[in-house]
């Protein structure tokens, strides 16, 4: 027996305000889960990149630290060669400083020059011009001055000049005029 | 119906405060370090590339002398280069000195004529333009030898010390 002039309808679980909720829920927990992912992703990323960062940084310093080292290399080349050049031209100097010394009445027939000393040998027409123009000069650079004389055969006199620096005094050979 | 809403819902707020926003908190402090670690490391390569460049600059500056500290003296080639200061030249055997500011230290004792003192002062200035480091050192001895003048004097030779040097050749490569 009917009691109704209508069919039931057919009852859903899903009912519209079912709908609503579940794809509020659906829509905010896919948003929650993604954003989380999202954040776990960028972590994971950051620690690698970080670590590269540091490596590469470690790296750099110990290229750094070999630069260094080879600029301080460098620079100590570059002043020993400075040294060793000025010091050649130094000897230069002091060597042409000796030879403008030596008057043209005096002949040298050696010379040895020694890092605080200098030593003459030579042929002088008297001793007096040996004294004035040459001995004279030589005192004046030289602490210690020797001189010995020898006749040679044409009346002339052999001399050996024999001349030091104080050790505390400059060591270099540097014959100023 | 109205219990799953309510689960749900206190899953939602369970999850975010106690899950993302740590979680968001603690990727803000590694966004944070990363800034950092980034900012540290970029001062670090600039200070390498200023470094560099200074490198760059002293090797271009010094290359004839890092060439020279290089290069092993050779006496048959130090004699060709030199002859046209002197009549005659003879170099003794090199002998190794005592290493002087870390690099090695050659001797080696010349004897030569030349006619005037100019063939030396010229030899000078040449040694410092040679392709090695040389030092003239005293004793020098001139002496009168008929019309030309015999010397003899000391060198050193100046190189670096392949014992504890690395050597500023690979510093060429680079």
């Amino acid at each position: 027996m009917n009691y109704s002039y209508i069919e039931p309808r057919k009852k859903t679980p899903f009912t519209a305000e079912f709908q609503l909720i579940a794809s509020f829920f659906g829509v905010s927990i896919l948003m929650l889960l993604l954003t989380y992912s999202f954040l776990l992703y960028k972590d994971y990323t950051f620690k690698n990149e970080k670590k590269r960062m540091i490596q590469e940084r470690i790296f750099l310093q110990n290229e750094i630290a070999t630069i260094n080292e080879k600029i301080s290399y460098i620079q100590k080349q570059s002043v020993l060669a400075e040294k060793i050049h000025t010091q050649n031209m130094v000897l230069k100097d002091s060597i042409a400083n000796l030879f403008d010394l030596v008057p043209e009445r005096i002949t040298l027939s050696k010379a040895i020059l020694m890092k605080n000393g200098l030593i003459l040998h030579g042929i002088t027409p008297t001793k007096d011009v040996y004294n004035f123009m040459l001995q004279a000069p030589l005192r004046s650079i030289f602490q210690k001055t020797y001189s010995s004389f020898y006749p040679a055969k044409n009346g002339w006199y052999y001399f050996v000049s024999t001349n030091y620096m104080d050790d505390n005094t400059d060591e270099e050979l540097d014959i100023e005029d | 119906m109205i219990l799953v809403s309510v689960f749900l819902l206190l899953f939602v707020l369970l999850f975010s405060f106690f899950v993302l926003i740590p979680e968001g908190q603690h990727y803000r402090e590694k966004r944070l370090e990363l800034k950092k670690a980034t900012l540290e490391y970029q001062q670090y390569k600039d200070y390498h590339d200023e470094l560099m460049a200074n490198l760059k600059d002293l090797q271009h500056k010094n290359r004839h002398i890092i060439t020279a500290f290089d290069t092993i003296f050779n006496p048959d080639r130090f004699q060709k280069l030199n002859k046209s200061y002197f009549s005659s030249l003879t170099l003794s055997k090199l002998t190794r000195e005592k290493d002087e500011d870390g690099f090695a230290v050659y001797e080696v004792n010349t004897s030569s004529h030349i006619s005037s003192p100019k063939n030396f002062y010229d030899f000078l200035d040449g040694v410092n333009k040679s392709d090695w480091i040389i030092g003239v050192n005293f004793p020098i001895n001139f002496q009168r030898d008929g019309e030309m003048i015999h010397s003899s004097f000391t060198m050193k030779v100046y190189a670096n010390n392949r014992d504890t040097n690395k050597t500023t050749s690979s510093l060429q490569k680079r």
